[in-house]
């Protein structure tokens, strides 16, 4: 040790009875890991949730980085509780920090029990509650590589928590089995050297103990993986995109899971290559998506307008980042959502649908191949950067529930007796059979013109109002299909709030903190958010005195499309936004709520 | 016998160089015999690029520009289709040029055929990609798809063509339909297709081209020999056609081939539950 311990603050009295009172039991703990990019921060968060897991607790990782390889300041920050929880803790209880700037970035976020380790290599500080570890120095003198420092702040950390040493170490093998040898010895060997340096300074051990949870048949994973997956068991064998944060991981994970199925995936030119290849690829007859953000999603506006007016079936994943523009890419943010309803010039039916969890992610992309198909139209999915991103625990995915519906699609001998092949027949249904290309037998004229029922051009006006209304008509026809909402908390409540995709942790969790003070409110998450879900939408404000809409951007868009759809429910509708490109903490949302705060 | 949608008549004006295209296509296809369910082909946008309304086979009108992309996704969904993307120079130079550049690096086994009139003909006129300097007050440079074409160093089938000889354009697309049918790779044929109304080259043109395989030294393997002959010929004021460059190898490099190592497709897989369950548990049992 080189750096002398400051004298730990005082901790707050145990609850638990029978606890070692000089550590509080946490059920809830979060540890924020800061530094300059490169310096290891998202390693220490991954360690330490895995090793939450081995408890039993759920997970929640968050991440703040910037665009950029190397360098600038980036945190991780990752939380373990006994309760079921989908979003970022309010507070940190350990911050640990790799350079001056983290430590001032991650103080105005540190609990009053909280405590900072950090790295004195390169500066002392004089905060309280902190204690300073030269941690590259320790471990470039012993290793040769100053790299391995922020295992060694886990073996610290692990220390302060105290953790299993079995268990510690066993999450290191976990994590560096696969590149084994040099990489696990050395890191084993930083770790010690950070259990030793914690275990040196008086007061620093176990002055924090987690709790044991129950959550043990979880898996760990991201929105982005999950419709990745949902992709693959939804038929999906066709896929271009081309690389965007915070979608690109959709991308990457599909060039690992589509080629053993002979399905294709490409990285295009561009936008525009990437939507015009799935079109193609949809109009040959197989299951595609592409999946984008922002900037990508401006340029693919054109290709997801000419499969809706062409009736050509393509899945669109929009992982919702900052906007306008480069905005922050790797920001959080659901300003997409105006943007979506009225893509495109001119007017087309499209079905947007919005996942609240990486569970919610892998269901809803099945049902958005089978809607795609079933309704020949462009389906968009929804996300947010802290749905797509956010590594969480997670229920298994269920197979059982996944089905494949090819909907309008027509066999070889389904042709074969048929009179006539009209690739935008008129029907009671409202929907038009198809056979792609290479069916023996038949062909047809495929367009984004108006066209009649062969798929001739046209400008009778007669054929152009009933064509459009083929068209629209699909999204009031198509309304029992789509993913109903959930409902969350009693019935009887008269404090309404409603948001979709990652907004369902912190809404759940402020449901939580309230109902726990005696108050009740009532969650509705839509998982349809266009066609507006009217039906569901209705009930609910008539139950409600007022409904709060939970929503990441300025203007309130849900809110302003609630109000557009159920206009005489308007005076019940509140907007809560954020827009600073961090995403909601419960008690942030409670405390826009007058009627409980 | 399935009604399917039945061919509707041209829309160019007559004298149309993509007339010429037209009946080259029709030929060709009756040439080697491919079944008009399995032709796929797909238009840009312009007046060229509504050549499928014309045929008896299974068309996509694209997105202006956006021809090749969508072609793309054709063959590689379904490696057995016979993909044919057809559209102007506007189209594919200007506002598809992304797309069109990169066609010869993926090297997909398609065939595109762009009807060079060296203007926009549809929207009345206007200069194009490819316009003499001075043509309705043009003040840039001609670009030349040929040339870079060449420079993209791809085991590409690369030719002109031009409408008035329309026995030398049955011959290149009949070569070029059975080069990507065999999984060969990507074929690129830029016709010479004059616009009567806006900008007729039938006469000069027809005094300009060389048939380049009657140059000395003319050789379509060798890469460098070609654009030796181009320049060579350009500088001359001539106008080179005829097969500009084509692989020495008879080898399958089509990317699709590369790609599905044989299997049917993305279009034509079984995609049920039960026969892919196993598989799927399995990538699902790796999540931890």
């Amino acid at each position: 040790m080189t750096t002398p311990a400051a004298k730990p603050a005082p901790i707050p009295a145990d609850s638990e009875p029978g606890a070692n009172r000089r550590a509080p039991s946490l059920t809830d703990v979060c540890v924020m890991i800061g530094g300059q990019g490169g310096d290891g921060t998202l390693t220490v968060s991954d360690l330490l949730g895995r090793y939450f897991r081995k408890r039993g607790l759920y997970v929640y990782t968050s991440r703040n980085v910037l665009s950029r390889i190397r360098g600038g300041h980036a945190d991780a920050s990752v939380r373990g509780s006994r309760d079921p929880i989908a979003a970022v803790k309010p507070d940190v209880d350990v911050l640990v920090a790799f350079d001056e700037q983290a430590v001032e970035i991650g103080r105005s976020e540190l609990a009053p029990h909280g405590y900072i380790l950090y790295d004195s290599t390169s500066f002392k500080s004089e905060v309280p509650n902190a204690t300073g570890f030269p941690f590259a120095t320790l471990v470039g003198g012993a290793l040769g590589q100053p790299i391995f420092k922020n295992t060694a702040a886990y073996g610290a950390l692990s220390v302060v928590f105290g953790f299993d040493p079995v268990g510690t170490r066993a999450v290191i093998e976990e994590r560096f089995k696969r590149r084994g040898g040099e990489a696990l010895e050395k890191n084993l060997k930083a770790l010690e050297i950070g259990r030793k340096a914690a275990s040196e300074v008086p007061g620093l051990a176990d002055r924090y103990r987690i709790a044991d949870g129950d959550a043990h048949d979880f898996i760990m994973t991201t929105g982005n993986q999950a419709v990745a997956l949902g992709f693959v068991v939804g038929g999906g064998r066709f896929f271009a995109g081309y690389p965007i944060t915070p979608a690109t991981e959709i991308m990457e994970y599909l060039q690992q899971y589509l080629p053993p199925l002979h399905g294709v995936v490409r990285q295009a030119e561009d936008e525009l290559a990437a939507v015009n290849m799935i079109i193609g690829a949809a109009y040959a007859g197989a299951r595609v998506m592409t999946s984008t953000s922002g900037p990508g999603l401006s340029l693919m506006t054109e290709g997801i307008g000419h499969a809706g007016a062409a009736e050509i079936p393509i899945v669109v994943a929009d992982c919702a980042r900052v906007g306008p523009s480069t905005g922050q890419p790797t920001r959080h943010e659901q300003s997409d959502l105006s943007h979506l309803a009225n893509l495109g010039h001119g007017e087309y039916p499209r079905f947007i649908l919005a996942p609240g969890t990486p569970e919610d992610c892998f269901d809803i992309t099945i049902e958005a191949l089978n809607l795609a198909e079933r309704w020949r139209l462009p389906v968009l999915l929804l996300l947010d950067q802290a749905l797509c991103q956010n590594n969480t625990t997670s229920r298994r995915f269920d197979l059982t529930k996944a089905s494949v519906d090819r909907g309008a699609r027509l066999s070889g001998e389904q042709v074969a007796a048929l009179t006539q092949y009209k690739a935008y027949a008129f029907s009671e249904t409202g929907r038009s059979a198809y056979a792609p290309p290479g069916t023996p037998g038949v062909w047809a004229e495929i367009t984004g013109n108006e066209h009649d029922e062969w798929g001739h051009v046209s400008v009778n006006p007669v054929n152009r109002v009933r064509m459009m209304k083929k068209r629209m008509e699909k999204m009031v026809r198509a309304r029992d299909e789509l993913p109903a909402g959930h409902l969350f908390g009693p019935p009887e409540a008269k404090v309404g709030l409603i948001g979709y995709g990652s907004t369902f942790g912190p809404i759940r969790e402020a449901q939580a903190i309230l109902a726990a003070r005696g108050t009740a409110t009532r969650f509705f998450q839509p998982r349809t958010l266009y066609p507006v879900p009217a039906h569901e939408l209705d009930p609910f404000l008539k139950s409600v005195d007022v409904a709060y809409v939970v929503e990441h951007n300025y203007t309130g868009q849900f809110a302003r499309l609630i109000r557009e759809t159920v206009p005489w429910h308007h005076a019940k509708i509140r907007s809560i936004t954020k827009y600073d490109g961090s995403n909601f903490r419960a008690p942030q949302i409670i405390a826009e709520i007058p009627e409980v705060a | 016998m399935v009604e399917s949608a039945k061919p509707v008549p041209p829309i160019w004006c007559p004298g149309c160089g993509d007339f010429g295209v037209l009946a080259a296509v029709k030929k060709a296809a009756l040439e080697i015999k491919i079944p008009p369910h399995d032709l796929v082909l797909v238009g840009g946008i312009g007046c060229s690029g509504s050549i499928h309304n014309f045929l008896e086979i299974n068309g996509i009108h694209a997105l202006h520009g956006r021809l090749l992309a969508q072609a793309v996704g054709v063959k590689l969904a379904n490696p057995a289709l016979t993909v044919v993307a057809a559209g102007g120079d506007g189209d594919g130079y200007a506002i598809g040029m992304g797309h069109f550049i990169h066609s010869f690096k993926k090297n997909v086994s398609i065939v595109y055929i762009a009807m060079n009139n060296e203007t926009y003909g549809l929207t009345k006129g206007q200069p194009s990609p490819t316009s003499q300097i001075g043509f309705e007050g043009n003040i840039e440079r001609p670009f030349d798809a040929i040339l870079t074409a060449l420079s993209i160093p791809a085991p590409n089938l690369i030719a002109r063509t031009f409408s008035g000889d329309p026995k030398t354009m049955i011959q290149v697309l009949t070569e070029a339909l059975r080069f990507t049918r065999e999984g060969r790779g990507y074929a690129f044929i830029e016709d010479l297709s004059p616009c009567v109304t806006y900008n007729d080259t039938y006469k000069l043109w027809r005094e300009k081209v060389l048939d380049v395989s009657k140059v000395e030294g003319y050789d379509p393997s060798d890469r460098k020999a070609m654009f030796r002959i181009c320049l060579e010929t350009m500088e001359a004021g001539r106008i080179p056609i005829g097969v500009m460059h084509r692989p020495k190898e008879t080898t399958v490099e089509g990317l699709e081939t590369k790609l599905l190592n044989g299997a049917a497709g993305p279009a034509r897989s079984d995609i049920s539950l039960e026969p892919n369950r196993a598989a799927y548990q399995k990538l699902l049992a790796a999540l931890s």
